[in-house]
């Protein structure tokens, strides 16, 4: 488990704009001193001050501003650090002026220590892993034919998605969840009572690598020359860093390979988590009737 | 007494001299050279720590308790059965120390996952069983992620604050490292599981505690 993870660049996209609103980093032409430059970043925060005006925070580098480092920021709006405590990691827009700087819209990633009691840590799991039940947050990835697609295409479908990347060595791990996925897919389509509204994609973890060519090779073997109701996609680093959290999926660059775990998920048509298979040890069958019962309207209800 | 003789008796002397100083520098150097091999990549760790209680599951569904473990010397890694390469190292070198311990009931090795929600008692066996270790004296763990994650955190190894976008669950910094804990249940010594002389290392280290009776 050696530390060669690539640096993350954790640029958030999907929060609202600071005001005036601008994408990060914009510079507005304006030559007022209200032109505010923001820029989204992420850290963990080390101190609150008692008045939850000021922040100490342990920020990842903020691109085309600073790089990373500790430091103390204003709050303007104390509201912003509600249900945030020491330790805790969050997502946070830095808007910054000629002569002034804040920092708002802040966002819980996770909780990282629930309490200290005689200097004992006592955590609990990430409060972001997501149970079923829980809607999964939308997320753009890029398709095999290079065009972006979103969770929340599949609203009103079944979604079963996968993880890999193409060149995963070991025959019981990525190969196995796309062989799976090719039973399952092979169990709906001869099921009856038909079920027609789902969908299968796969994702890779590996955006250096498995760029749309590679994925449309790489899908041709598993798919057998049929691509109905099954797309290759890959995610981007970014979006790796908040998504992997959330199912408990983690990847490690090491050496020339990526150690990860495997994760299986169903979402029902309104995308929330129906089911999650851990491992590589479920079958095509389970993940077929599990897809089956997300698809049927009432028998969806989340599990205990 | 001649000149000649003379000289040739300060020359004995000094030959005497260098050649006693060069065997005492010789001599210096080996012990260095051999503390060093045995010592030079224990890492102590970064604040007293010790083992602290916890209920977990080993590979058979067996619940296993702190108490289990009491006066026994435990060699600690940490691991996750999606790993590819370093962890697959460092379990190579608890096969290699159940080997060198074999007979040695006060010594037993545990494994702590990561990736709990991944690694099932059936699973953990099987991974088990890939390094030949024995269901007696090789502990692979599961539970709880937050009893896992308490007890590695306060136990073993601090989560990296440098690197909190770690993909690894619960960011944990080097856990590459096996840990060898003494007989009163004290973290003794880190040493890097990459490195195939640690085997030899943390036997040494066990077996020298064991003779001072683990007192120190």
């Amino acid at each position: 488990m050696k530390k060669t993870v690539p640096l993350l660049i954790l640029t958030l996209s999907l929060l609202a704009g600071c005001k005036p609103t601008a994408p990060a980093p914009v510079a507005t032409s304006d030559a007022a001193s209200s032109a505010v430059r923001t820029y989204e970043a992420r850290g963990i925060v080390r101190q609150i001050a008692p008045d939850r005006r000021e922040a100490t925070i342990q920020h990842q580098a903020i691109p085309g501003f600073m790089s990373a480092m500790t430091m103390d920021f204003t709050l303007i709006d104390t509201n912003d650090l509600q249900n945030i405590s020491r330790g805790d990691e969050i997502a946070f827009k830095l808007c910054v002026t000629e002569t002034n700087s804040w920092i708002e819209s802040v966002r819980l990633v996770a909780h990282v220590v629930e309490s200290v009691t005689n200097g004992v840590f006592v955590f609990h799991a990430p409060s972001s892993e997501l149970k079923p039940g829980d809607l999964l947050p939308d997320f753009t990835l890029t398709a095999e034919d290079g065009r972006p697609i979103r969770f929340s295409d599949y609203r009103g479908r079944v979604l079963a998605f996968t993880f890999f990347f193409t060149r995963c060595p070991l025959p019981d791990f990525c190969p196995r969840m796309d062989l799976n996925f090719a039973e399952a897919r092979a169990l709906l389509r001869a099921a009856t009572p038909a079920t027609n509204s789902w969908q299968f994609l796969s994702i890779s973890f590996d955006p250096e690598h498995d760029l749309p060519d590679t994925l449309t090779n790489y899908a041709a073997y598993y798919r057998q020359q049929d691509a109905d109701r099954w797309l290759f996609s890959v995610a981007d680093t970014n979006t790796l860093a908040r998504l992997a959290p959330l199912l408990d999926l983690m990847i490690t660059r090491e050496d020339n390979t990526i150690s990860h775990n495997l994760r299986t998920v169903v979402l029902d048509p309104e995308g929330r988590i129906a089911r999650q298979f851990d491992g590589n040890r479920w079958t095509p069958r389970e993940l077929a009737d599990a897809m089956q019962s997300a698809a049927r309207p009432g028998t969806n209800a989340p599990a205990p | 007494m001649s000149h000649n003789e003379k000289n040739s008796r300060w020359r004995e002397e000094y030959t005497f001299l260098g050649v006693a100083l060069a065997l005492a520098a010789l001599a210096g150097l080996g012990g260095w050279l051999i503390a060093a091999a045995r010592h030079s990549h224990g890492t102590p760790p970064d604040r007293p720590r010790e083992l602290a209680a916890f209920t977990l599951t080993d590979r058979t569904g067996r619940t296993v308790t702190r108490a289990e473990l009491a006066g026994k010397y435990l060699v600690v890694n940490f691991v996750f059965t999606g790993c590819s390469i370093s962890c697959l190292d460092v379990n190579r070198r608890m096969a290699e120390i159940q080997a060198l311990t074999a007979g040695q009931p006060d010594v037993m090795l545990v494994s702590l996952t990561v990736d709990p929600r991944s690694d099932t008692p059936a699973v953990l066996a099987e991974f088990g069983s890939r390094f030949g270790a024995d269901t007696n004296r090789w502990l692979l763990l599961t539970g709880d992620k937050s009893a896992l994650y308490s007890l590695i955190e306060n136990s073993f190894i601090p989560r990296n604050p440098a690197d909190p976008y770690n993909f690894m669950p619960g960011g944990f910094a080097h856990t590459e490292r096996i840990a060898v804990v003494d007989a009163r249940g004290r973290l003794r010594v880190f040493y890097d599981g990459m490195k195939p002389e640690t085997s030899q290392a943390v036997v040494e280290a066990i077996n020298q505690w064991r003779a001072q009776g683990d007192s120190l």
